[in-house]
């Protein structure tokens, strides 16, 4: 039960682990989807999520800003793989932990975006009686009325609410805090804890002349909620867009759909200094989004009561202000004009904390509800608890669902009389370097990341702009993981410092001391496991796929076919589908698959083991060198299968038993070479050792 | 370190046919070192004897094991029970390994898996050669750090032998003229001069060898001659 409200703490993680706010292990789940175990990678995902569709779909990704392969190539598309795991008719088979007793505690949530429903589904399996209320008609918070539909549909949304609300929570929409009930009502029916995640739902002025007395001046907020609650709002012919961050993007590309034929993105500063997402800005210039950095605005130009235009000047980039980004300074005499119908204002939005400033304590300029730690989330007021947009300003999803769950386990605590853990100090490791010679040494593989449908068909709708990865693309980008602290580790004790280590690493990770202490970087390490195969004593352990691990598997598999058992081996590298196993189970039932991250993996005694446990054959089947981040270790292999051969030929059994093929370019197997192998071993009739 | 090499499967078949049940047990330190005798050489070697004797009928047991060093009466306790147990060890251990063995369990046969080869160094991945044959009476701080001993095939200790031609030894054209070596170190380090000096006489030790030393020794020696 504990595992769905994980205790957040920052340890030795893998970089894509350590960067999410809620310490997703993405290094797992990219690790499952690589094996074929979709289900299981869902499973890894929801288990600490409660929003993986909407976090696969928008999530900023902060795990793909760490991720080590980055420091290769390009990093891991793990928000894409993460959509690919969520979107499988397998997560249907996914039973989540079901509520704790019934803790006879009341609670009430105040908001339904991430941060409540986070919030909610946790505090619900802690058990907890949970209700939320909402103050739209409809829950979701900024999920449902911020985000439009081409980027993250509503029926998605919907799905991941209900299952949430199906652990017995309930949510009352229509109820504004504070005007419908005050806080202290809540108590009075019962409630012993509020969470409040009101979300910051309201757009701050732009304060410049003409905002206010001009038709065709909106805030991005009421734009986006009427597009989002497909009240189709009116756009004009020419629309400009105050603002860089996420919503000014989202504002943009939603008028581009409506009908806007001239979109401008009006950003004081530059590209670099763009709040929104890298990849959201790209789709919006794609989608003929036309961006104007280094212009402020200074005046919304109207006629008849109508905007005619905005008037602009330009800006050049002056000192780092707080920020630490280079504050713009306008260049005098740089005025122009925009020629525009329609000007939405999205220059960020505070919490609507109006209704229960009497209430509780805000800040004085962006209305946030102040908390005592950003750990704890407790408010000024006891029982009273806060978090997401209504605290730090508008933020990201899997940053709101962090205070939501981080919330949970303060109200949790808080419910059972106990003290709250000691803030944790988040300090953000500095990310690990890979040096320059291990960046050469490591093959570049293509990312396959998000694939978007043609821009032609965007403009027609809201439709979503991504769609899902197929299985083969899927899984040959979650093999492009590089294993981060998967790999060799060194057992002091058994060691011998012999060096064969040093001198079977493909990279050059294993070093040496002065007195033959042999230590292995298990950053830099890709777990591709030659040392650990390869150490003459056995003291070096690799943790992606153990050598002990697969000895086991090897014993099982080839033991547990009574007639005629083929032991095959395949690599994951191949380009095959979960189907494609199937297939071969059900067509080549004698065959026992046993899959590997790279048959370089196999030891001698590995094969030996197969036929000793009564294997009538082995077969090998090596992935394409094209796919193979280590090719050149496939030459180790052949010859200890050729040991093994020579072994078996000295015992009688025929080196023949032992096959190698290559894995076709699609596929497990080539259909007529795998009879050829068949026929080999069957000619050679069953093991004597059965 | 010492360096050895596994024998042949054919003739660790013929040596353990009879033995009853077997124990292979590996040492890891040089037999490990030099990738002949650590758990991965033992499991590989275990395997195919099992298979060997299942094919055959032979019901005897094989187990498998590894020591630190099976020189080494500390590392042997440990295992004691397990060889116990058995009617004979392979042991993939050097001579001085598969000796102690014996001597320790003198009811038990113990069997060598490798043969032991010479004190040597690896030149590359899979390369061992041979550097010094323990003569006891070392020269090599007049040799420019080149064993004539172990490098020369005669053995020669004061000269080249007039045999080589272009470098090479007249034993094989593969080898080099151990000598021709040392005369172009010596050259290198200024030291010609060794070779005008008078005639090396070497003090042959006789076998078997015996190190005594006083200062550690703790009353009488434990081990006979």
């Amino acid at each position: 039960m504990q595992d769905n409200t994980t205790n957040i703490k920052h340890n030795d993680y893998p970089p894509c682990k350590a960067a999410c706010p809620i310490l997703t292990d993405a290094r797992e789940y990219v690790q499952l989807i690589a094996e074929r175990r979709h289900e299981e990678a869902f499973a890894s995902i929801r288990k600490l999520n409660p929003l993986p569709s909407v976090c696969g779909r928008i999530c900023t990704h902060p795990c793909e800003a760490a991720c080590r392969r980055g420091q290769v190539d390009e990093p891991i598309a793990i928000a894409t793989l993460k959509r690919f795991a969520c979107d499988g008719s397998w997560k249907d088979q996914y039973r989540g932990a079901l509520p704790a007793k019934p803790s006879g505690h009341k609670v009430a949530v105040v908001g339904s975006g991430p941060a409540g429903m986070a919030a909610a589904h946790d505090l619900a399996l802690l058990g907890h009686d949970v209700t939320i209320l909402e103050a739209l008609p409809i829950l979701g918070g900024m999920l449902r009325v911020g985000v439009p539909a081409y980027r993250l549909p509503k029926d998605v949304l919907d799905e991941e609410i209900r299952a949430i609300l199906a652990l017995g929570i309930e949510a009352k929409t229509g109820v504004r805090l504070g005007e419908d009930i005050k806080l202290a009502e809540l108590f009075e029916q019962g409630y012993k804890a509020v969470f409040l995640a009101i979300g910051a739902h309201k757009d701050r002025k732009l304060g410049i002349p003409g905002e206010d007395a001009l038709a065709g001046v909106v805030s991005a907020v009421s734009f986006l909620r009427e597009v989002n609650q497909e009240q189709n709002p009116k756009v004009g012919d020419k629309v400009a867009v105050i603002g860089g961050g996420n919503t000014a993007v989202d504002s943009a590309r939603s008028a581009r759909r409506l009908g806007a034929n001239e979109v401008h993105m009006v950003y004081r500063r530059t590209l670099e200094e763009m709040p929104a997402a890298q990849q959201e800005i790209e789709d919006a210039v794609r989608e003929g989004v036309q961006t104007s950095y280094l212009t402020s605005p200074l005046e919304i130009l109207g006629k008849d009561g109508k905007v005619t235009g905005l008037k602009c000047i330009k800006n050049e980039l002056g000192e780092p202000d707080a920020s630490g980004r280079r504050s713009p300074k306008p260049v005098p005499g740089s005025e122009f004009s925009l020629d525009v119908d329609m000007v939405i204002a999205a220059i960020g939005q505070v919490p609507d904390s109006s209704f229960i400033a009497e209430e509780i304590e805000v800040t004085d300029r962006r209305k946030q509800i102040i908390v005592d730690g950003a750990y704890t989330l407790v408010t000024t007021q006891p029982g009273v608890f806060a978090g997401g947009d209504a605290v730090t300003g508008p933020a990201t999803v899997v940053e709101a669902i962090s205070a939501g769950k981080r919330a949970a386990i303060s109200i949790d605590l808080y419910l059972r009389g106990e003290p709250f853990p000691s803030s944790e100090s988040a300090e953000a490791k500095k990310p690990a370097m890979l040096s320059s010679s291990l960046i050469d040494k490591t093959r570049k593989f293509p990312r396959c990341g998000k694939q978007g449908i043609p821009i032609n068909q965007r403009l027609k709708g809201f439709d979503e702009v991504d769609a899902v990865l197929s299985e083969d693309l899927a899984t040959k980008e979650a093999l492009r993981c590089l294993h981060c602290y998967m790999g060799a580790q060194v057992d002091r004790e058994k060691c011998v410092s012999c060096l064969t280590c040093v001198r079977v690493c493909p990279l050059g990770i294993p070093a040496t001391s002065k007195m033959g202490e042999i230590t292995i970087d298990p950053f830099a390490c890709q777990a591709c496991g030659m040392c650990a195969l390869e150490c003459p004593v056995r003291a070096i352990e690799i943790n992606l796929h153990s050598r002990g691990e697969l000895a086991q598997q090897v014993e099982e598999s080839a033991g547990s076919n009574q007639d005629g058992a083929i032991l095959g081996f395949f690599d994951y590298h191949g380009d095959f589908g979960a189907g494609d196993v199937t297939s071969l189970r059900e067509n080549h039932p004698s065959i026992t698959p046993l899959f590997l991250f790279g048959l370089r993996r196999i030891d001698t005694s590995h094969l030996l083991t197969a036929f000793e446990c009564g294997a009538d054959g082995v077969l090998l089947a090596t992935c394409r060198p094209d796919a193979d981040p280590f090719p050149g270790e496939t030459d180790r292999l052949k010859r200890r299968v050729n040991d093994a051969r020579s072994v078996l030929d000295f015992l009688g059994l025929d080196g023949d038993r032992l096959q190698v093929v290559d894995m076709p370019e699609r596929g497990l197997f080539d259909e007529g070479q795998i009879t050829e192998v068949m026929k080999t071993i069957t000619e050679l009739g069953p093991s004597p050792l059965r | 370190m010492i360096i050895v090499e596994r024998k042949s499967l054919e003739a660790l078949e013929e040596m353990t046919k009879d033995c009853g049940r077997l124990l292979v047990l590996g040492c890891e330190t040089c037999s490990a070192m030099c990738l002949a005798g650590g758990r991965r050489q033992v499991a590989e070697l275990a395997s195919a004897i099992r298979m060997e004797r299942k094919m055959s009928q032979n019901q005897d047991e094989v187990i498998e094991d590894a020591i630190a060093r099976q020189c080494e009466s500390e590392f042997i306790d440990h295992v004691k029970d397990r060889v116990a147990g058995c009617d004979a060890v392979l042991s993939l251990a050097c001579g001085a390994g598969v000796q102690t063995m014996a001597h320790t369990f003198p009811d038990v046969l113990i069997l060598p898996a490798v043969d032991t080869k010479f004190i040597g160094s690896e030149a590359e991945r899979g390369v061992w050669k041979e550097m010094c044959m323990a003569c006891g009476d070392c020269v090599l701080g007049r040799t420019a750090g080149i064993c004539p001993v172990t490098r020369c095939a005669k053995g020669l200790l004061n000269g080249a032998c007039g045999g080589a031609s272009e470098g090479k030894c007249e034993v094989g054209k593969e080898r080099p003229c151990a000598w021709q070596e040392i005369y172009h170190a010596l050259k290198r380090l200024n030291m010609l001069h060794y070779l005008k000096e008078k005639p090396q006489v070497k003090n042959w030790p006789v076998h078997p060898g015996k190190v005594v030393r006083e200062d550690l020794r703790e009353g009488e020696a434990t081990t006979g001659d």
